[in-house]
């Protein structure tokens, strides 16, 4: 077989692999297992290398198809496809794989199954963004929640199994929502196509070639709604903040840095190159779910104590952001769409890393406890202002782009039609990020020196949890100074697809 | 071309030594560790670079002509959809002179920096990597190519005010009430200027989608470009010309958003007078100056501008008045001079935007004479701009080396330094002479240039206008006033009288005082600069050739260096220059029975500080309670609120559906109570009904 | 085919037979007795099969009574051993009694 095709498979395979192996070592050889998965996410990422420095117009050349079941009419198939869209989320998943493996190296409560199951969502999150089969996508995407949920409720905080039930009842209705909506595009596809083919292709063409506005709005809030539910869109977002507070660190970090994305990019993937027709009819509840998320997370950001928790509502706040440009249905909108979802991969899991650091090295996450601290730990407290500036947009980082890009599309789609006003939306919610940022910076780094903890006791970030920041923040700025390293992937992408509308 | 190649590496400097002392400084031993002479090297190679670059554009060296147009050059960066953002460096003598001062002020204020901040130990390092970062912003705003990399400039000098701001907000050496202070002046100075930064990154999208997805500045400021927009929808570029000026009044402080200024003093002195007096805040009027042809097109606009301006002189000059500390006296007396630039940018560019009108897709000058005399305002506010920098640099760097020696920023524990530390003491009257405005002093030609433009802008104008620029001239020359009292009655609380504090240090070491007397000779002499036609540069120029071009008026004026001295003739005949004058001196004259002879007591005027008006200045109009009650009413109580439905509502109402759902269960479970004779009831009843049904469908349904 | 007694009769009595049944277990407190009714009530059943398997003229009814019956063998030895290990426990054979799997 041509090696070519056997690199995206690999990329499934390899953290597979890897999560059984380090199942194995339990007992005595616990010590290996953070060696073993680190060994495979290391490769995994390297294979993940090797597309990125494929021009993004070789990228087809990867693509991988095999037959599996075909019966009674169905046709259901192993296809892996890797594209301007999932391309950079790939990468991202590999790369914060690594980094949470490093950053989580003191993990000793069963190390084997923590490691195993970061592996194991790592299958789940990579056959999400490789998957260009429906059958293929909804196993995979179901795949990444049960790991989710048991990294959740064995490894998290106090409250976890009312978190971990939550998280997985609400991502669990939302995803058997969305496989009522494939089923019916599939199978209003087979009437067009004769056989119940899955395979995203099949079915975009079926539906593309002979629009039916009424069906497509239909099963367009289907999966909406399933995807919304990931993303998190308000009013379906109460999951998110609690997953987050009891999830342990690593898993904060995937869950916001790659598993979020999940909605987004199915939106895109799914709702929009499909369902070209639904997306028009329900553009408008886009946008404004859009601007609702924005300025609903950053209010809801001011008034929370913990650190976590502020970030995880900071997250709602920037995937409405992300709403808001796939809303605007233009070239410009899901361009920058895709270049946040990337953008706000890499933001907050620094913000996670830090406010999960701080759990572990100061013993408390509580805003008002903390004050002062800065002076105790210079290198964790610059890492934190560093990650906090990149969140609130400071021009020169990642995120900064993706605001930018966003509002622009938004500006382009509201002036033709005297909306101006709106743009007070998007512009509040930058301030209001700022607001919140700054605020929790002086109570927690600044000022006078808490008596609330027990400051002698506190530490400093460690070499390897330096390292693991420093990577982020120098990926943040690098993207930051030339975005074009990441747009690139985008133009040809975001130009189909805004022509398709 | 021979420097002018190389001019990135005026901002690229900086930056190097912020990296090599932020992240290497550690590893380069014990000495260089604070790595403030690495920056302060870095910093005057900016400066000579800099240097160069002007002379070789003014056509002093090099094949020795002056260009005619900007110097731009830029390498694609990214696109935005169908639009491409470039990344590169623009330069024309605006840009040239904020390198220029700017690179030279640092220069001196870190060398300042290395005397001042000696006792801070390893800290050190920290200030001078961020200042180095600080100036790569300020530079780097000065040589941008388009208003997308001026943001980032602008944004990157926000940060830096930030963390200067702040750099005492822990470990504070005098304490942690003055911590908490610094961290929270940051916060505010950061969130008030990030309230003018939204304004005007909206200015930014109005504008580029106006000018068809272009911010550079030889598009969007071409003439034919702009009168081009301005017939498809001017209501547009006004809407963008006031977000920008949005940006502007939160970064330069002006009228609703000023009360961040006075309490960013909580940095280091030498942070104020870099940041807050000599630079950063300069951003703002260099930014009305670059946007001056676009706002321009719409008079209520610059109208809008001056008035802001005119306002904010006044306002600010007021709360100067019975200020104790000396710091802030500075700093109201930054903010009102801040308003004089914006004053006499706004009157020129009032006079210019009735002067032209848009015909067929061209910018046609009508009157010429009131196009001059917005030349004139542009040029009057921009060399207020330079002469403000050094003396207010100056002043800043003496009330350093006062704070430094005593310990204290309260003139009433002050006093009679005079004797103890003269070269300060002189130094910083020379600074006060030239921002009151004597005669032949810097702050003198410029401020009264403005003024002069005010009033003759009051001539031009006639109806509501007219009424309006006649208080702002009133108002401009109450407030030459006000400021040669205040200032003079701080050099007297400070350095006459009688020593009221508790020890003193005597004279501050020579690497303060040294750049203190190089910055004081600039505060004297930078006006004389007129008379070799360097207004000729600022000035605006009705140009024969605009069609195509950059709107030429910026460079013009080369054609007619004598200008200057033509002004200096008209300044000196001119009955307004001599009320003004009169009224500095008898400003002083007051100053000086009150604090030093002690004749007439101030006292009497406040009612020893009990009347409503001393209460209500000394409150700041209390402007820091309305911020206060704003943003916790607007934020934090809102934010109360979304929480309450993300709680109650939102959450509740999930954890309600579930509770039904377990509860329901509950309930339905009771049926299963373990009694076999009520299982095998309930299985021969369902038999029974099942049979009974099945029969029904039989006979009724048809169904078999 | 002379039939002497008509199939009704042994209809009628399969059923009498059931309703007995059912009346035992369902209102019976010893669970000896629902034991036992249960017995009578498959006994009813084997009745009918027996019947409907005569006067259909095919083997299949009685293929069917005979598994019953060797199931209901079967059931008894289940069910009375169930029935003494709860006695062993409980001092008890009363259905009442033995209802802690409720809930």
């Amino acid at each position: 077989m041509d090696m070519n095709e056997m690199i995206l498979p690999m990329l499934i395979l390899l953290p597979l692999v890897g999560a059984f192996l380090t199942l194995l070592m339990g007992g005595k050889r616990a010590k290996l297992a953070k060696l073993v998965a680190l060994v495979f996410t290391v490769a995994t990422f390297a294979v993940s290398l090797l597309l990125m420095i494929t021009p993004v117009g070789e990228l087809d050349k990867f693509n991988f198809t095999a037959d599996w079941i075909s019966a009674g009419g169905l046709k259901m198939s192993f296809i892996f496809v890797v594209d301007g869209l999932s391309i950079l989320m790939v990468f991202l998943t590999a790369m914060l794989e690594v980094l949470v493996i490093a950053f989580s190296y003191k993990e000793s409560d069963r190390p084997n199954y923590f490691y195993a199951l970061l592996l194991a969502i790592e299958v789940g999150l990579m056959g999400v963004y490789l998957a260009a089969d429906y059958f293929l996508f909804y196993i995979m995407w179901e795949v990444s929640l049960i790991p989710m949920y048991f990294l959740i409720s064995w490894y998290g905080g106090p409250r976890r199994h009312y978190s971990a039930i939550k998280f997985f009842i609400y991502t669990h209705v939302a995803s058997l929502v969305m496989l009522i909506g494939i089923f019916l595009m599939v199978f209003q596809a087979a009437s067009i196509n004769g056989v119940a083919d899955f395979s995203f292709e099949a079915v975009k063409t079926a539906l593309n070639g002979s629009p039916d506005s009424l069906f497509q709005s239909l099963v367009f809030i289907l999966l909406f709604f399933g995807f919304a539910v990931k993303m998190p869109a308000v009013p379906f977002h109460t999951w998110l903040p609690d997953a987050h507070v009891e999830a342990p660190t690593a898993g904060s970090v995937l869950l916001a840095g790659v598993m979020l994305k999940m909605g987004s990019y199915g939106i895109i993937r799914v709702c929009l190159e499909a369902l070209p027709e639904g997306a028009k009819y329900w553009q408008y509840v886009m946008i404004g779910m859009g601007i609702l998320a924005m300025i609903y997370g950053a209010y809801a950001c001011i008034a929370q104590r913990d650190l976590k928790k502020m970030v995880a509502y900071s997250s709602i706040s920037h995937m409405g952001l992300v709403m808001v440009a796939m809303g605007t249905l233009s070239e410009i909108g899901i361009e920058f769409a895709i270049f946040q979802m990337f953008a706000h991969g890499l933001i907050s899991a620094m913000l996670f890393l830090v406010c999960g650091t701080a759990g572990h090295n100061f013993g408390t996450r509580e805003i008002p406890l903390m004050g002062g601290i800065a002076g105790k730990v210079p290198v964790y407290a610059s890492f934190m202002m560093f990650a906090f500036m990149a969140s609130l947009g400071l021009p020169g980082l990642i995120g900064f782009w993706g605001e930018f890009g966003i509002i622009a599309a938004f500006y382009q789609w509201i002036e033709p039609k005297d909306l101006i006003y709106l743009l007070v939306f998007c512009l509040l919610s930058l301030l209001l990020t700022a607001g919140y940022y700054l605020w929790a910076m002086q109570r927690t780094l600044f000022g006078r020196l808490t008596t609330k903890i027990d400051t002698d006791h506190i530490h400093d970030v460690d070499r390897v949890e330096a390292v693991v920041l420093g990577v982020l923040a120098f990926a943040i700025a690098i993207y930051g100074f030339w975005p074009d390293l990441a747009l690139s992937y985008l133009a040809d992408y975001s130009a189909y697809v805004g022509g398709l509308i | 071309m021979m420097f002018m190649d190389y001019v990135w590496l005026v901002p690229l400097i900086p930056v190097l030594c912020f990296v090599i002392v932020g992240f290497l400084g550690n590893k380069m031993g014990p000495k260089a560790a604070e790595g403030g002479f690495l920056v302060i090297i870095g910093t005057a190679a900016s400066f000579v670079l800099s240097l160069l670059v002007t002379l070789e554009y003014v056509g002093f060296i090099g094949d020795g002509n002056l260009y005619p147009n900007a110097v731009e050059n830029h390498i694609d960066w990214f696109k935005i959809g169908i639009y491409q953002l470039t990344f590169g460096y623009y330069i024309d003598i605006l840009s040239c002179l904020m390198m220029l001062f700017a690179s030279f002020i640092s220069t001196m204020i870190f060398t300042y920096s290395l005397g001042y901040m000696h006792d801070q130990g390893p800290r050190q390092r920290r200030y001078f990597a961020e200042v180095a970062l600080f100036l790569t912003g300020m530079l780097g705003l000065a040589v941008s190519s388009n208003l997308l990399e001026m943001f980032i400039f602008w944004e990157i000098m926000g940060l830096c005010s930030y963390l200067l701001i702040g750099f005492w907000s822990f470990n504070h050496p005098e304490g942690d009430d003055k911590a908490d202070n610094a961290a929270s002046a940051a916060k505010k100075a950061f969130l008030v200027t990030r309230l003018g930064d939204v304004c005007l990154m909206g200015g930014l999208f109005v504008l580029f989608f106006a000018m068809g997805g272009h911010l550079e500045y030889n598009v969007v400021f071409n003439a034919d470009n702009l009168a081009a927009a301005y017939e498809n929808n001017s209501e547009m570029l006004t809407l963008a010309s006031l977000l920008i000026f949005g940006g502007v009044i939160g970064k330069s402080a002006q009228f609703p958003l000023l009360d961040w200024l006075p309490d960013a003093m909580a940095g280091p002195t030498t942070v104020s007078a870099l940041i807050h007096a000599a630079t950063m805040v300069k951003a703002g009027v260099y930014l009305v100056a670059r946007c001056f042809p676009l706002f321009a097109l719409d008079a209520n606009v610059m109208l809008f501008v001056a008035v802001i301006g005119g306002f904010t002189a006044f306002f600010a000059a007021s709360m100067a008045m019975n200020n104790m500390n000396i710091k802030k006296v500075l700093a109201y007396s930054t903010l009102s001079q801040l308003g004089y630039m914006f004053l006499s940018l706004g009157a020129g560019g009032y006079m210019m935007a009735c002067s032209i009108a848009v015909t067929g897709g061209q910018i046609v000058i009508e009157e010429p004479e009131l196009f001059a005399v917005g030349c004139l305002g542009y040029a009057a506010g921009c060399l207020h701009m330079v002469n403000h920098a050094f003396f207010k640099a100056l002043l800043f760097l003496c009330s350093g080396s006062v704070i430094h020696a005593n310990g204290t920023e309260d003139m009433r524990l002050m006093g009679g330094l005079h004797k103890k530390m003269p070269k300060t003491s002189i130094t910083m009257l020379i600074g006060t002479m030239s921002i009151a405005g004597f005669p032949f002093f810097a702050g003198f030609f410029s401020k009264d240039l403005v003024l002069d433009v005010v009033f003759e802008v009051f001539e031009e104008s006639c109806g509501t206008e007219e009424m309006i620029f006649i208080a702002l001239w009133i108002l401009g020359i109450v407030t030459a006033f006000m400021t040669a009292f205040y200032m003079f009655r701080m050099w007297f609380m400070t350095f006459m009288g009688e020593y009221r504090g508790h020890h003193c240090h005597g004279e501050s070491p020579k690497s303060m005082t040294v750049p203190l007397m190089i910055l004081s000779i600039f505060a004297f002499g930078a006006g004389f600069a007129l008379l070799l036609g360097w207004d000729g540069v600022f000035t605006f120029m009705g140009s024969e050739h605009s069609e195509g071009q950059i709107l030429q008026w910026i460079v013009g004026g080369w054609d007619r260096p004598n200008v200057g001295v033509h002004w200096l003739e008209e300044l000196f005949t001119n009955w307004k220059t001599y009320v003004t004058i009169v009224l500095v001196f008898v400003a002083v004259a007051i100053a000086y029975l009150m604090y030093v002879k002690k004749s007439i007591n101030p006292g009497k005027f406040s009612k020893d500080g009990q009347s409503v008006l001393y209460r209500t200045i000394s409150n700041r109009y209390y402007f820091p309670e309305l911020y206060n009650q704003f943003s916790w009413k607007l934020g934090y109580d809102v934010a109360r609120g979304v929480e309450f439905i993300d709680r109650q509502i939102i959450d509740g109402s999930v954890n309600g559906l579930s509770n039904a759902v377990v509860g329901s269960g509950d309930l339905m479970s009771k049926a299963q109570d373990g009694n076999l004779h009520t299982y095998a009831s309930v299985v021969l009843g369902g038999v029974v009904v099942l049979f009974v049904a099945a029969l029904a469908l039989f006979y009724y349904g048809g169904v078999f | 085919m002379n039939q002497l007694i008509p199939i009704e009769y042994f209809l009628t009595f399969g059923a009498i037979l059931f309703v007995i049944g059912a009346y035992g277990v369902m209102a019976k407190p010893n669970t000896l007795i629902v034991l036992m009714c249960t017995e009578l009530m498959l006994n009813a059943a084997n009745i009918n099969f027996i019947a409907f398997s005569a006067f259909m003229g095919d083997a299949y009814g009685q293929v069917m009574v005979i598994m019953t019956i060797s199931v209901a063998a079967a059931e008894v030895a289940v069910g009375i051993a169930i029935l003494l290990n709860a006695y062993k426990v409980r001092k008890s054979t009363n259905a009442d009694d033995l209802t802690s799997m409720r809930w």
